[in-house]
């Protein structure tokens, strides 16, 4: 295996992908901590001052230039949710060293720069410097307000929303105006300093790597020798960890000026099984996974009542969320027709030609992991997350191994939870 | 086979022009189990008007044929789509339709040679129906409307607008409800006869292949076809001005989105790449990330991100677009303009100029990452008639005299222009 990964510290992982199919090296930090109504908008603000400058490279043009420098380095930053903890995620992607017109050392100068930045972010007088945080209020303000510029994508958080209302995985990932507006830097600051000995942390290095020694180079570095033993706080996510409770589905209609509605589904597996993932995937493949999927056929193909229709499983959550574009007026029709092919689910009215399908799109996506480096490092570390080890081969042929039987006895504990609806 | 290297990346593409006049282009990657394909006709919404070869009769058709046709031919007469015979086989199958071209395209790890007769016998067999065509006319009316509620989408149509006045880069690729609303398969089956022939296609593949065995099995499953002459098209006479400096629209978005463009009259074919990467170079420079200006407009809250840059090129248009979101797109454009006009009187400075050449190089390198940016990029520079690796090799050519000529040249005033989508007023 190309894959391997050993404690720097407590709470402290690094893990290496040997990897010689790119042109390019990979770096990425991960920071996890649960996801919290009071946390949320500080995690959010925090990772874009942090870009802002270090003390050894106190402007974001400084970093840009350095960046430059090393052949068009490319940095970026953000926050996720995965389950019910907040991810603040840092990348650093620089060209191969055999692939420059002139031989130059990037490895050891990439790892550097990226954990200056988390670990080493420049402080004036116990505070993070005020303008970059007064800055990146206001732009995280607009970031907020701009949730509803993609109707698409404004949809089905909203759905999200409403589904998990009052739970970590409800809350949106950027956080919210009322308490961005008092957020002080010396506040921000004292936050980081609690977050950074608390939170996991994981550093990834995919690329043509085993020439360097990467070990040495993060061991080393004088920002990780600072850091103290943790015990981490963050939050377990799997298929066993995430019990649902049987309810009548909400319905949730929104308007706006819009000439396609954008209806999503957001429906509980009630199966807290080791291993159901794999069943729950061949369902939602099944369901709502490509072009052959009952929704696809179903919905658009069959009634052209939509110009998208598909679903997507989110493990951590043991939930399915359906998403289709349509005609405002097809609601109710195309509402109809999305509860018949959950029934048909549940009835097995598939055949195996549809299982075969469905599992050839995962196996071919599960084969695809290893062509694309930032979709392994976000592999391996979903396992580490969800503390389940699982090879890719072994996935595979997990994915083979389900049957038509398992599949009807986890589509009869699926409910429709929420009912989402954005029309004019 | 002609073949042709870049040295500095460790890449080859085989390319061979088949007796039929089908160009293949072939870029094997070792060390990749993924797989891609795609096979592209010179043919996209700018061609709304030509003269049949075999014929010679002039043809003018309705808006959105050439992504109407891309829809259709997944059909097959045995009532199955081909679109979900190779999602069936766990491939990843799919088309798209541009200004300048369509193409049908996988990517896949296994079954590929089975990928492959479906790929070529499905674009080699029209099949349209007066029932069929009908149908499809729901679907693509459903993503008219989605593209209709796209913000960034209405931007770009108006940036067009500003620049052009008679151009048919000003046509909506997926056309109107009503422009739709006119085709028929005696249209398509015109188009198809007409574009999809081999002469006016070219088909590109990369992935872990040997080009010599690849070569034969695709030339095996070619059908026979008679020679045809040239196609030619019809396009309104370039024009020499744009049409108006600034278009504003209102649409459900929270800070206003904006597109400045400078008009490119000239358009000298043989140093298009050249010219293609000084321009990315002086974008950089102007608002880049390390750019004095975006430091500036970032620090003002003006600018969140570093807008996006392109240089928009074929025979009948060429044009530099930035675009980005400001709650002040005005401001944006003022700066940009004086920017300009100082890199122009005092020249541009030499540290700041090699430290973005160094960049862009690596921008360039980092593309051949992917089998699909790889194989997509040759399709599109071989419809221009560019060839992909003239950009790693030809970037050292590129000096800081040569790229002040550029921004004199091109970047001016009077061809400036700005689109902006702003939140709507209550």
């Amino acid at each position: 295996m190309n894959y391997q990964k050993e404690q720097i510290k407590n709470a402290l992982t690094l893990h290496q992908i040997n990897t010689n199919g790119y042109k390019t090296n990979l770096y990425a930090v991960f920071l996890a901590t649960p996801l919290k109504k009071e946390n949320v908008t500080l995690d959010a603000l925090l990772t874009a001052v942090l870009r802002r400058g270090t003390n050894n490279l106190p402007t974001q043009e400084q970093i840009s230039q350095k960046l430059e420098m090393m052949y068009g380095a490319s940095f970026d930053c953000g926050v996720e949710k995965t389950g019910d903890n907040h991810i603040m995620k840092f990348y650093l992607e620089t060209l191969g060293e055999e692939f420059l017109p002139q031989p130059e050392k990037l490895v050891e100068e990439s790892i550097n720069i990226l954990l200056d930045i988390i670990l080493n972010p420049l402080v004036e007088n116990g505070a993070f410097k005020p303008e970059y945080v007064e800055g990146e209020k206001k732009n995280l303000k607009q970031i907020i307000e701009a949730k509803i510029d993609n109707k698409n994508k404004y949809s089905y958080d909203r759905c999200i929303e409403e589904m998990f209302k009052n739970k970590p995985y409800g809350l949106y990932k950027y956080g919210y105006i009322e308490d961005l507006e008092k957020i002080t830097p010396e506040e921000l600051y004292k936050y980081y300093q609690n977050l950074i000995q608390t939170c996991k942390i994981d550093i990834f290095c995919s690329g043509i790597i085993n020439n360097s020694n990467i070990k040495e180079i993060v061991s080393k570095n004088e920002n990780i020798q600072k850091l103290q033993e943790r015990k981490p706080e963050y939050i377990v996510n799997n298929e066993t960890t995430e019990a649902k409770e049987k309810q009548e589905p909400k319905v949730v209609e929104e308007s706006m000026q819009v000439t396609q509605g954008k209806l999503v589904l957001g429906l509980d597996i009630n199966s807290t099984e080791e291993n159901s993932r794999f069943i729950a995937s061949v369902y939602n493949a099944i369901l709502g996974g490509g072009a052959n999927s009952k929704l696809f056929q179903n919905v658009r193909e069959k009634q052209s009542l939509a110009y998208t229709a598909n679903s997507g499983y989110i493990r951590a959550k043991n939930s399915i969320f359906i998403r289709c574009g349509i005609e405002i007026q097809n609601y109710q029709k195309a509402l109809n027709t999305i509860k018949d092919q959950l029934e048909d689910m549940k009835n097995g009215n598939f055949t195996e030609e549809d299982i075969q399908n469905s599992k050839e799109l995962i196996l071919s996506t599960i084969e695809g992991i290893n062509e694309e480096q930032d979709t392994e490092i976000t592999y391996y570390y979903g396992q580490e997350l969800a503390d389940r080890f699982v090879s890719i081969e072994e996935y595979a042929n997990k994915i083979k191994e389900v049957t038509k039987e398992q599949i009807v006895n986890l589509a009869k504990t699926v409910n429709i939870n929420t009912i989402y609806f954005l029309k004019d | 086979m002609k073949i042709v290297e870049s040295s500095k990346i460790k890449e080859k593409a085989y390319i061979e022009e088949l007796p039929n006049g089908l160009t293949v282009i072939i870029i094997p990657k070792k060390n990749t189990k993924k797989k891609y394909i795609i096979w592209g006709t010179h043919f996209g919404s700018i061609d709304n008007r030509f003269i049949m070869p075999k014929t010679n009769e002039e043809v003018f058709i309705p808006d959105g044929v050439a992504h109407f046709l891309e829809h259709k031919m997944f059909e097959q007469p045995n009532g199955t789509n081909s679109l979900d015979t190779l999602m069936a086989l766990g491939i990843d199958a799919n088309a798209y339709t541009t200004n300048d071209h369509t193409a049908y395209l996988f990517e896949c790890t296994n079954h590929f040679e089975e990928g492959l007769n479906e790929l070529m016998d499905y674009v080699q067999h029209p099949y349209f129906t007066d029932e069929n065509v009908e149908k499809e006319k729901g679907i693509i009316g459903q993503e008219i409307n989605m593209y209709d509620d796209d913000p960034s989408w209405k931007l770009y149509m108006n940036a067009m607008n500003c620049m052009y006045k008679e151009n048919p880069i000003k046509i909506d690729t997926a056309g109107t409800i009503e422009s739709i609303s006119k085709i028929t398969p005696d249209v398509l089956y015109k188009c198809y006869n007409t574009f999809y022939h081999p002469s006016n296609m070219t088909m590109v593949v990369c992935g872990d292949f040997e080009p010599e065995n690849l070569i034969e099995e695709i030339k095996k499953r070619l059908l026979p076809k008679e020679n045809q002459g040239e196609i030619k098209r019809i396009y309104p006479p370039k024009e020499e001005k744009i049409n108006k400096q600034s278009e504003t629209a209102q649409m459900e978005v929270s800070i206003p989105i904006f597109m400045l463009g400078f008009k490119d009259i000239e358009n000298n074919n043989e140093e298009r790449v050249k010219k293609h990467i000084a321009i990315e170079i002086l974008l950089n420079m102007i608002i880049g990330k390390s750019s004095k200006l975006y430091a500036k407009f970032y620090q003002e809250g003006l600018l969140l991100t570093e807008p996006g840059f392109d240089y928009e090129f074929s025979n009948e248009y060429a044009h530099i677009l930035i675009s980005g979101t400001s709650k002040d797109p005005k401001k944006i454009e003022q700066g940009i303009l004086e920017t300009i006009k100082q890199m122009k009187e005092k020249g541009l400075e030499q540290e700041h100029f090699e430290r973005i050449r160094r960049k862009i190089y690596g921008d360039y390198v980092v593309e051949y990452n992917s089998v699909g940016d790889i194989a997509r990029m040759f399709l599109a520079d071989a419809i221009k008639g560019v060839q992909t690796f003239d950009y790693i090799e030809q970037f050292e050519t590129v000096t800081k005299e040569y790229a002040e000529e550029i921004l004199k040249s091109i970047f001016k005033e009077e061809n400036e222009i700005l689109s902006i989508i702003e939140p709507i007023k209550n």
